[in-house]
Formats: structure tokens, sequence, C-alpha cells
């Protein structure tokens, strides 16, 4: 189940295969679960800006709201793995695809509208040249640290924080 | 007359079986030597080609942490998942190259991304043809690591501008057990190596996913490189750039504090990183500087430097000593035209 939800991800599924899978993830909450850890990964992955932490939450609600039942779909499993045989039963239940994704889509909005507002707050540039340089007690300014570590990470670098974010 | 006749014989037949035995003594060498970089080798290839988990510690001068790993090769790609058992929770899942930290910080997790490209056990690049050029390697005794036998390996710097290593090797599957870097006074500078370490044969992925809190804000870092400059603003003089190092990336960045994009060079000798940074030093700063003071730092295995050229702030940092890191910032060559285009947010 777990590779299919992937594969779900990266769009390997074909369409028919995918309303089945909605269909078992809607009915399934390990799956959903799945769903949900899967797109944490592979936005991470492709850079996208973020991730809201409800997002599962939200995502949940969405379709609880659905007024149509896609469990028939997963409770057949002799169907479920020829999905292309059902097509005329996909082309009618196309749209509560189409709403699930569009809820999605409004998750993602109002996650980035979040962060927009987060990093326009927290964006004061505080201008560090030499005269702090001067002045620092030995230790190694973090902001050259951490651009060395991020694009040449030493082998305990990754294990370790060079910055306690916690003081 | 003879007698003087044979003694020349005997010498010169003495001169020929010294020679001929410092002849095969270094053949050997150089014969054995090679075997050893072939153990190498498999050392570099294992920790990509096999499946295995276990508990590692990292220790450095300042810092030990344990980490749990789980690393599965299923013939066409790699995955792994560490999970940092002390202090505050950190998480890594990485795919191929790919790496994603979950990094806790405060009330958020962040998820910051990087190129995993030397993550332990996998510490040595696979092509060890760079890292030939700077060190040479030894074999030494056999020891026990996280109960199995190691061979192990000295990869000793050739001069003064890096760290020494220490390998042992796995006897059975060719496969890291532990890694330790030291300085010339033989002093331990960071050591990684297995607790318990044991090898799968499943390809299953259930494991392949982040221990997701949901009482905290998932983040991802702020985007910092601005763009990855073909034609660069700064130039150095490859005459004082320290022996052994190549430049491997360069990229315009943004660094915390800075108001302009800061030009970032990596060198590496195959082993050993250093940036190399530079920017402008604003107006306000050069006024009240007229004489700019050098900074030289170390921290354990990391070296800092930072001086002034030209109205121009040079900085380079590694993990090498601060004799390397010096040459670096000094190899640096501002050109007053190339200049003007760093200027430019």
């Amino acid at each position: 189940m777990s590779e299919q939800v992937s594969a779900l991800i990266d769009n390997e599924v074909a369409p028919e295969d995918a309303e089945h899978l909605l269909g078992m993830l809607s009915a399934n909450k390990q799956a959903l679960e799945d769903w949900s850890h899967f797109h944490l990964i592979g936005d991470a992955m492709r850079g996208d800006n973020l991730l809201h932490h409800d997002f599962k939450k939200n995502l949940m609600q969405k379709i609880e709201l659905e007024p149509t039942i896609l469990a028939p779909g997963a409770s057949k499993p002799a169907t479920a793995n020829s999905g292309k045989k059902e097509a005329t039963g996909f082309k009618g239940r196309l749209p509560v695809t189409w709403s699930i994704a569009a809820s999605f889509a409004a998750v993602m909005m109002v996650g980035w509208m979040a962060l927009q507002q987060h990093t326009q707050s927290g964006n004061a540039p505080v201008i560090a040249e030499l005269a702090e340089l001067e002045s620092s007690d030995q230790t190694i300014p973090a902001e050259y640290l951490i651009a060395h570590q991020a694009s040449a990470p030493s082998t305990s670098s990754y294990y370790m924080q060079s910055v306690n974010y916690s003081e | 007359m003879s007698a003087g006749f044979f003694s020349v014989k005997v010498f010169s037949g003495i001169l020929l079986v010294a020679s001929m035995f410092a002849h095969i003594s270094a053949h050997a060498e150089a014969e054995n030597e090679a075997e050893l970089w072939t153990v190498l080798q498999k050392a570099a290839v294992a920790a990509r080609a096999l499946s295995y988990e276990g508990v590692f510690v990292c220790q450095t001068t300042q810092k030990t942490r344990a980490v749990q790993i789980r690393h599965l090769f299923n013939g066409q790609s790699e995955f792994s998942r560490n999970v940092v058992l002390d202090g505050s929770p950190r998480e890594m899942l990485s795919q191929g190259g790919e790496l994603v930290i979950y990094n806790a910080r405060n009330k958020d997790i962040v998820i910051e991304k990087r190129r995993g490209q030397n993550m332990f056990p996998a510490v040595l690049p696979v092509n060890l043809d760079v890292v030939k050029d700077s060190y040479t390697l030894q074999a030494g005794n056999q020891e026990r690591i996280a109960d199995r036998q190691a061979q192990t390996l000295l990869l000793l710097a050739k001069d003064s501008l890096r760290y020494s290593y220490k390998f042992w090797v796995d006897k059975e599957f060719g496969l890291l057990l532990k890694s330790a870097m030291f300085n010339q006074q033989n002093e331990i500078l960071e050591s990684i190596a297995f607790n318990q370490l044991s090898l799968f044969n499943t390809v299953d992925l259930d494991w392949f996913k982040p221990n997701i809190d949901r009482k905290k804000n998932y983040v991802m870092e702020d985007e910092s490189v601005v763009s990855a400059e073909t034609r660069f603003p700064v130039s150095w003089d490859a005459k004082i750039l320290p022996a052994g190092y190549q430049k491997t990336d360069q990229m315009m960045r943004a660094v915390a504090g800075k108001p302009y994009p800061v030009a970032h060079v990596v060198f590496s000798d195959g082993m050993a990183s250093v940036s190399l940074f530079v920017e402008v030093l604003s107006k306000r700063v050069a006024l009240k500087n007229s004489q700019v003071k050098v900074t030289l730092i170390k921290n354990g295995n990391t070296s800092f430097y930072a001086n002034e050229k030209n109205g121009y702030l040079v900085t380079a940092v590694g993990e090498v000593p601060e004799a390397t890191v010096v040459q670096f910032a000094n190899a640096v060559v501002v050109n007053n035209a190339d200049a003007a285009a760093v200027r430019l947010p």
C-alpha cells in the first residue's frame, strides 16, 4: 500500500488506479497517514516552500465533507486490480477526485500565505560585519559555518547542529 | 692486482644485490599500497551497495551523538534513514544523493535539503583518484569493532595542509566500521564508529518516513543560494592555492545578516573541504576600521580566517589546519574591474 501511495504522489499511477487508491485512502487510516508522510518527503525533496503541519487533518476534514462515498470501489478486492474495466464508473466519479485535489490546493495556499507573513515579519536584516567579527570570543561566526556546511557538509555536521537554536 | 680486482668485483656484486633488494622492496611496497587502495575502494562501494542497520556514535572535540541508521540498496537506488538519539531531535532521510534533514529548532521542525555525499559510513568518495594525490595509505593492525573483525588502514596526509585518517574496515563485508580524523600531533579530532551493526535482506520501505510530531510546525529552511554564477566576479592565484585542493562548487549565496549576496567557492581534496567567501565591505565599516583586524579562529577540526582585501572581506572556513584557510584567503585576488560586479545585489 505504501508503495502505491508513493507512486500516486509521483504521478506514476494511471488515473483509474489513482481513483481506486483515493477510495482506499478514505477507508484506510494507515494509508491516509502514509499519504501525508510521503507528501512531506516528496515536497521536501522537490524543494516546495512549505508543508503545513495540519495538512492531514485538513485533508481528512475535506474528504469527510465529500458527499460521494468512494468506499464501494475499495470494498471489492476482486475488481480492485482491474480499474481500467471500470471506466464508466470512473467517469461518473471524476468530479469527486477533482474536489479533493482542489481542497488540497486550498490547504497549500493557506500554508503558503502563512509562510509569507512569517518571513516578512522576522526578516529585519542585521548588518554584522567586521566590528562583530573582531569582538568574537573565539567561536567561529555561525553564519559562515552554516553557509559552509550547507554546501560542503563535513561528516559530523550531518548529526550535530552547528548552532544551538534553543538559546 | 688480482686481489684488487677481486675486491672491486665483490663490491660491485654487493651493490648489485643491494640495489636489487631495494628495487624488489619498493616494488612490493607499491603493489601493497595498490592492494590497500582497493580495500578502501571496496569500503566506499560497500557503504552504498549493502543494506545494513545499526547504531553508531559520532564524537567531535565538542559533542557526542549516537545515531540510529538504516540503509537500503534495492539494486537501483539507495535509501537511508538516520535518527540522532541524543540532544535535540534530528532526523535525516536520503534517497540517492538527495538528503532531507528534519531539524528541531525551538517550536518548529525546520526541513533542510542537502547533498548527502559523505555521510557515515559512506565517508569515502567512490573515485579515490583525487585522494591519492594528497594522501598515502598504510596498513595497520587488526582490531575488533562492534563485535566484528576489522582491518585498519592509515590514510596519511602528504603535507601539513590537511588532517590524516584511520579507517577500520570489516574483514568480511568490506564495510567501514569506524573512522577517525587526527592531526600531526596524533590528537583525535573526530571519530565515528558503529556500536551495533547487522545486514538485512528485505526491500520494503515501510520504515522510510519521518516521525511526525503533530504539536510542531513544519517549515522549509530559507533558500540561501541566490544563483549558481557561471561568470564569477572573483579570481584567485593558482600558484598560491594550497596543493591538492580543487574547486568543486561556486555560487552567490545569501548569508545571515549580510545585506548583499556573498560570493562562495568550495574547494576539496577529496576528503576535506574549504569554503571561501568574498563580500563587499560597507563604506561605513570600511571607514570606521581603516585598519581591519585579521581574525584567525580554530574550533576543534574547523579553522576560520578573515581578512580585508582591497575593500572586500575575504573569509575561509574548513575542516583543515589553520595554515590552509590562511593560504586560501591569501590566494584571492580582487580585481577592481571585476569587483564592480560583486556590488550588484
